[in-house]
């Protein structure tokens, strides 16, 4: 009568299966098509959102909302230094400016399975995400979370200065375990089937190729990592065993001769190397015992990238501190390191991979751990430029182009996040993330 | 997005133009979705000369003047912006409908006490910064108010995981014995402690409780200590082999005995203990009881000076230690005392562990603070073997 068109939920609810058993019968189409968001008519395998009626009503009786953006306080907030913990602050800081771990925990997807939940790590680090991100200006005392990772990593315990990249993976590892609510024992089980959030996001393939010089059969094993530790320049092993001043542009980092950049020790971490004669394997094709090389890539990219450069080495007598500038890119494209690009990288090029326009392999910068006295971190909100150092408490504003002081810094740890998340085939999860 | 009836061209069978209840300044400019075609008059035009040259035989168009021409092209324009448009018109007019048009909007007056500050002299939040010096929280092991700086140290000790902690905790022990604690609430205690340690870990729980053997002389130990005599509940627990009848032994062995060992017989066994001059089970009042009774009242009680101890005494460091032990500030004795405490153990005490021997030592020294004594006779600060020095007040002086 009104000529309005109108909605109803019922006739909706037919269309949805109706539209999802088509999907079913169409499968092939939509790995063409995930990259379009929805093909008319076939139906939408990944859904917006919809709010149901209670969520419309519990949404409008409460109208104020919180924005997460770049010229608000939400989400920053200080830590308090309970005693030499700023390595550990340094860490709790980059972890909770992580987008999807952010996400996960806002909204609020932790099921605790844990026997006694006042134990639980990943409990405390749900609460620790909605007092960092409550707007509370106070600094948050984070002892709970010291308590917990003393008793469940006992190797860390100890009132003394310690490394923040033993405490993430330490931190991770304890997070890995409690989100499968076993405290011990299962967690060793089978790594690579672990669906934790933690192996979700922070889980990668680093794919070993060992190639026999003889018979040229490859052996390839894939081992699940954190993080990729990058040796630098200035160490006791030697830096460059190709020819320098190559094209190292390729992140669009600045390439000044002399300056190393990210780019150029992740290709030295990805060369295929010549393993001596006095590391002699016996090949598994030819049976016999020959020299070999070895080459390590990337078999597949974890959703957030941890690089940590090996600034300190052991030597017999001293700890000594590489402080060697290594300039990284606030942009990161990983696919000249990805096992896929091996081949080039056999023949000694470097796949440039501007043209291609597949963002699948592109990383962005959104956290820098830096080692000086006391340790520091630099986080970078979603899309603008401005970055936030904190120390043990306070948040200070970064001066005017302050991206570039980031940069500028001598950089231990450095957090990328991918910049395009893909579905996975097997599961309807949805996650759609912009380029942050 | 729904299908479009595609029957645009002529005039029949069409939609009607939608009634769209708000105007175009409403929209805000996040909803416009990214792929509209980009339209523009000539193409229109185009497609109307292409599908007049191709089709539309039966009209012949070259008839046509001009604004009839530029009519119909006006109309194609009109249904290919309705064609971009509608689907997305649908979206928002839905959304409307549906009620989560405007979820997202965060009203102003929320966002503006969390816009960032950027002064000088103040942090982002726009506080003067260094005001939070006096934070405190509460620790979860023993539930006391912790300075926050100060959290992390407390919290080692607090868990037992300090370098000091071991020795602070025996200590503990050692004075709560001596004051005549029940056996079961140092169980208790024990026990308290075992939790700490067996958090969400069996294997470490089972790890501790296995080092609670049953027969170790700490354990045995601990029901020693009741009243300072041998209680009489586990007596298989006692070694006996520790203690010498002194029926058997003739005046000279008993005085040579007795310049070397504690002698205190016991109420149970009426043997003689043959620990060391400075046992802790019995208390020198009875060593010189013994010793009177044995040798006569010209009987002194050895120095500790012998050969068996390296300890040594200084004058002002048994003042300063005196002061401390009375004070009974368990917790705040140097790391050096548990330095020297080690070089004893290896005096051949004869019984259970090192580590129990090390508490030993420990529990003579609170047990010097009980007595009152203003000697340095457990003064066992110096690492090296130090010569006795010579004018040292006997504790027994101040005893008597």
């Amino acid at each position: 009568m009104c000529k309005d068109y109108v909605y109803d939920r019922d006739i909706e609810q037919i269309a949805k299966e109706e539209q999802g058993s088509f999907e079913i019968t169409a499968s092939t189409s939509t790995e063409v098509s995930h990259q379009q968001y929805s093909v008319p008519g076939l139906g939408e395998k990944y859904p917006t959102w919809e709010t149901t009626k209670p969520e419309l009503e519990l949404l409008g009786h409460n109208p104020r909302r919180r924005r997460i953006a770049s010229s608000f306080t939400i989400g920053l907030r200080g830590l308090i230094n309970l005693g030499n913990t700023c390595f550990m602050n340094c860490i709790v800081q980059a972890l909770t400016h992580t987008p999807i771990l952010r996400d996960f925990f806002l909204s609020d997807r932790h099921r605790c399975e844990m026997p006694s939940p006042e134990l639980c790590l990943v409990c405390e680090m749900s609460s620790l995400f909605r007092e960092l991100y409550s707007g509370n200006p106070s600094p948050h005392v984070p002892y709970k979370l010291l308590h917990l990772v003393w008793i469940h990593a006992r190797h860390l315990a100890g009132y003394r200065q310690q490394d923040a990249h033993e405490f993430l993976i330490a931190a991770l590892d304890v997070l890995h375990r409690h989100c499968k609510g076993d405290d011990a024992g299962k967690a060793a089980s089978n790594p690579n089937h672990c669906n934790c959030i933690i192996d979700q996001i922070f889980t990668g393939g680093l794919q070993s190729d060992v190639t026999c010089q003889a018979c040229h059969g490859v052996s390839t094993t894939i081992d699940p990592c954190w993080d990729i530790s990058l040796d630098l320049p200035g160490s006791c092993t030697s830096f460059w065993p190709m020819s320098p001043g190559r094209e190292s542009s390729v992140n669009g980092e600045s390439h000044i001769p002399g300056i190393t950049t990210l780019t150029d020790c992740l290709r030295r971490f990805t060369r295929p190397e010549h393993l001596g004669s006095s590391a002699k394997i016996k090949c598994g094709s030819c049976q016999s015992y020959q020299e070999s090389t070895k080459q390590l890539t990337m078999n597949k990219l974890p959703v957030v990238a941890c690089f940590h450069f090996k600034r300190f080495e052991h030597s017999a007598k001293q700890r000594r501190k590489i402080t060697t500038y290594i300039s990284f890119p606030l942009e990161l494209d990983m696919t000249p390191f990805m096992a896929s690009s091996k081949e080039s990288r056999m023949n000694g090029q470097l796949q440039l991979p501007t043209n291609s326009g597949n963002d699948e392999n592109k990383y962005s910068l959104f956290a820098v751990v830096n080692h000086q006295e006391p340790w520091r971190v630099a986080t970078t909100p979603a899309s603008s430029g401005t970055t936030r150092t904190s120390g043990s408490s306070v948040m200070m504003p970064s001066s005017p182009r302050p991206v570039l002081r980031t940069l500028d810094s001598e950089g231990y740890l450095l957090f990328y996040h991918k910049q395009v998340l893909e579905h996975e085939s097997e599961k309807v999860k949805e996650v759609n993330t912009q380029a942050y | 997005m729904p299908p479009l009836s595609s029957g645009q061209q002529g005039g029949e069978g069409r939609w009607q133009p939608l009634e769209v209840p708000w105007t175009h300044t409403n929209i805000p400019p996040q909803c416009v979705q990214p792929c509209c075609r980009p339209l523009c008059y000539e193409q229109s035009e185009h497609r109307l000369h292409k599908s007049s040259q191709m089709k539309m035989e039966e009209m012949s168009l070259s008839g046509l003047d001009n604004s009839k021409l530029e009519a119909i092209a006006q109309e194609i324009y009109a249904d290919l912006v309705e064609d971009s448009c509608l689907g997305f018109c649908f979206e928002v007019h839905r959304a409307v409908k549906c009620g989560y048009f405007f979820l997202d909007d965060t009203d102003p007056e929320s966002m503006k006490d969390f816009e960032i500050v950027d002064q000088p002299g103040l942090d982002i939040f726009g506080q003067v910064f260094n005001q939070w010096k006096s934070k405190e929280c509460v620790c979860p092991n023993c539930s006391r108010s912790i300075a926050a700086s100060r959290f992390a140290p407390h919290l080692e000790k607090c868990l037992g995981m300090g370098r000091n902690s071991s020795r602070i905790a025996n200590r503990r022990i050692a004075n709560s014995n001596n004051m005549n604690k029940s056996e079961s609430d140092q169980e208790d205690n024990d026990d308290i402690n075992d939790n700490d340690w067996s958090y969400g870990s069996e294997k470490k729980a089972k790890k501790r409780k296995s080092d609670k053997n049953p027969n170790s002389p700490r354990r045995s130990k601990s029901l020693k200590h009741k009243n300072g005599e041998l209680s009489n509940s586990d007596p298989f627990k006692y070694n006996n082999s520790t203690g010498i009848s002194y029926e058997t032994l003739g005046p000279e062995e008993l005085r040579s005995l007795l310049t070397t060992q504690c002698g205190v017989i016991s109420e149970h066994t009426k043997k003689m203990c043959t620990r060391s001059l400075r046992c802790p089970q019995h208390t020198d009042e009875q060593r010189r009881t013994v010793r009177i009774y044995f040798l006569g009242s010209s009987a002194v009680l050895p120095e500790v000076e012998s050969s068996l101890d390296n300890d040594s005494f200084d004058m002002t460091d048994s003042q300063a230690l005196i002061s401390r032990l009375q004070w009974d500030g368990s917790s705040d004795l140097s790391p050096s005392d548990s330095g020297s405490s080690k070089t004893s153990e290896n005096q051949g005490w004869g019984l259970g562990t090192n580590s129990s021997e090390s508490r030993k030592t420990k529990k003579k020294k609170s047990h010097l603070s009980l007595v009152g004594t203003a000697s340095g006779l457990g003064s066992n600060k110096k690492k090296k073997p130090k010569p006795p020095a010579p004018p040292t007040p006997s504790i027994y002086d101040d005893i008597n």
